[in-house]
């Protein structure tokens, strides 16, 4: 289908008994709330970040070795 | 509801409430529903085919497209080494363990509609968000080379030098998005990722002793020597099967696809199928090499080499095979990886991403899969290549975004708030739960040895 040709009742008919409203691209558009973390779930995703820094650091440590 | 098109825009359709717009990517999304809906309500054995026929997809292409270039190598260099034993069953395991994490990822997407990396960016916020999508392209990028190492590698053993090796796997990739349909490309990718079994043919002219693989099936037997060898070719194996890529693909080509949680009975048989699938053409890897087992070395064989020493044991036709197998497996993984790329980016930056768009909508989308691909194929091609340390590089990225991305698959499959209606069964999460930190440990462990091999010295002496 190219940009200029118009879209049919029968399409759009289609598309709103076909598909179920959350997979519209329009209702895609809307973003879904922030979660709220509990105390163990807040301990992990902080878990994440250390572990991050930590292999950051070795990455960086590797690709600084394998340069010089 | 009013058919008429917004000025400038006709491709958008307004409803009476001006709060659904409707899309071309829309329209061919429900082309695809409605033919699902007409096969539901057909009954007996074909109906339930035909439906299976058009639900399948991201399961076996996610599967297959992990048997890539690289894991079909480790696969081939785990038979020359062990020969035909403790690995078959291991391997097997592995992907019962890629299984349980990827239909996690079917829920997801049938459940929400929204991809891996857009979730984590909106239930997490925009810190794991980023770090998701760019970690995720470094590791795709960085892998993207290592498949057009193996299509040159494998279209070498033919004589094609490096420059057409990569054109001729750009031309497949670019072919497959020509229709700008998701249901072609997707059937296009399937057609070319069969070509994966040809490991088994291969495996059957390497003439196995069938009683020795009844006895490694049934007994996990001989063990190989616990030594650091082997430590990391299982954790190279374990962290062959499940990889940062094959969450975000295969949530992001669920949701494409328009899969719906009617539908997630049906995913999770495309993704057994795709995981019995790449077990039998990772097996008839191990089987095929397995001849070459306390003949030579293989440590650091490419594609070519392991083709050219399977000549005198399976023969040119049987060499051949192998060789074609190897360059399907890169360039089915540089399809589905670049795809996952550009899904993860639209997802992130909220912009169109979907194989429905035409390319006047979905520029940022294919610009991103397309420069990927001609990017990573255009380096394969610079002379003097360090490869190892790509290889090397590959590995620890993966490592590093792994843990992350499975942490947060866990943490997202059990949301209520957005999971309403497919809640987790306790024997699920425990099972996956138990492949999470599994995964993770071998993951870490891998990176580490990748990164320190000393540490891992003394498992040497034992």
């Amino acid at each position: 289908m190219s940009e200029h040709e118009h879209v049919s009742l029968a399409d759009t008919s289609l598309v709103l008994s076909t598909l179920e409203h959350d997979q519209l691209v329009s209702a895609k558009r809307e973003p879904i709330p922030r979660r709220r973390l509990r105390g163990w779930q807040l301990a992990l995703v902080w878990t994440l970040r250390v572990y991050l820094v930590f292999m950051l650091a070795v990455v960086f440590w590797q690709a600084w070795t394998a340069v010089r | 509801m009013s058919a008429d098109a917004q000025p400038g825009r006709n491709l958008r359709v307004m409803a009476a409430d001006d709060d659904v717009v409707v899309t071309h990517e829309d329209i061919d999304r429900a082309h695809d529903r409605a033919r699902v809906s007409a096969a539901r309500l057909g009954r007996g054995l074909r109906a339930r085919t035909w439906l299976l026929w058009l639900l399948i997809g991201p399961g076996i292409l996610v599967m297959l497209g992990e048997n890539d270039g690289p894991s079909m190598l480790s696969y081939a260099a785990t038979g020359a080494k062990f020969g035909i034993g403790f690995f078959l069953p291991f391997v097997v395991l592995t992907f019962g363990m890629a299984l349980v994490v990827q239909e996690m990822t079917v829920r997801l997407g049938a459940a929400t509609h929204r991809g891996h990396a857009e979730l984590i960016f909106e239930r997490f916020g925009p810190f794991w968000g980023w770090f998701s999508m760019i970690d995720l392209g470094i590791g795709n990028f960085l892998t993207l080379i290592t498949e057009f190492i193996a299509i040159r590698a494998g279209l070498g053993f033919f004589g094609v030098p490096p420059w057409a090796a990569v054109l001729v796997a750009l031309a497949v990739l670019f072919s497959a998005l020509l229709s700008h349909r998701y249901w072609t490309w997707e059937r296009v990718t399937l057609a070319a990722a069969a070509f994966n079994l040809i490991f088994i043919p291969v495996a059957l002219m390497a003439h196995p002793h069938w009683g020795a693989v009844g006895h490694a099936f049934f007994t996990w037997k001989p063990l190989p020597g616990f030594n650091r060898d082997t430590v990391l070719i299982i954790l190279s194996d374990i962290g062959a099967t499940v990889t940062p890529w094959m969450l975000f693909f295969q949530q992001s080509a669920t949701v494409d696809k328009g899969l719906t949680t009617k539908d997630i009975h049906f995913g999770r048989i495309d993704t057994v199928l795709g995981a019995g699938l790449a077990a039998a053409a990772a097996l008839g890897a191990i089987v095929a090499t397995a001849p070459l087992f306390g003949r030579m070395s293989a440590d650091n064989f490419q594609a070519a080499q392991f083709a050219q020493a399977l000549v005198p044991l399976i023969g040119r036709f049987g060499a051949a095979l192998f060789a074609l197998g190897m360059v399907e497996a890169g360039i089915v993984a540089a399809i589905t990886i670049s795809t996952s790329s550009a899904y993860a980016f639209g997802e992130v930056t909220q912009r169109p991403h979907s194989l429905n768009l035409p390319m006047t909508e979905g520029k940022s989308f294919y610009a991103v899969l397309g420069l990927c691909a001609v990017a990573a194929a255009g380096i394969v091609v610079i002379p003097g290549l360090p490869l190892v340390f790509v290889v090397l590089v590959v590995n620890v990225v993966a490592v590093l975004a792994m843990p992350p991305a499975l942490v947060f698959l866990y943490l997202l499959v059990n949301d209520k708030e957005i999971m309403e209606g497919v809640p987790s069964p306790g024997w699920m999460n425990a099972l996956a739960a138990a492949v999470v930190v599994l995964l993770t440990a071998a993951g870490v462990l891998y990176g580490v040895s990748v990164v320190a091999p000393n540490l891992f010295a003394w498992l040497g002496r034992l």
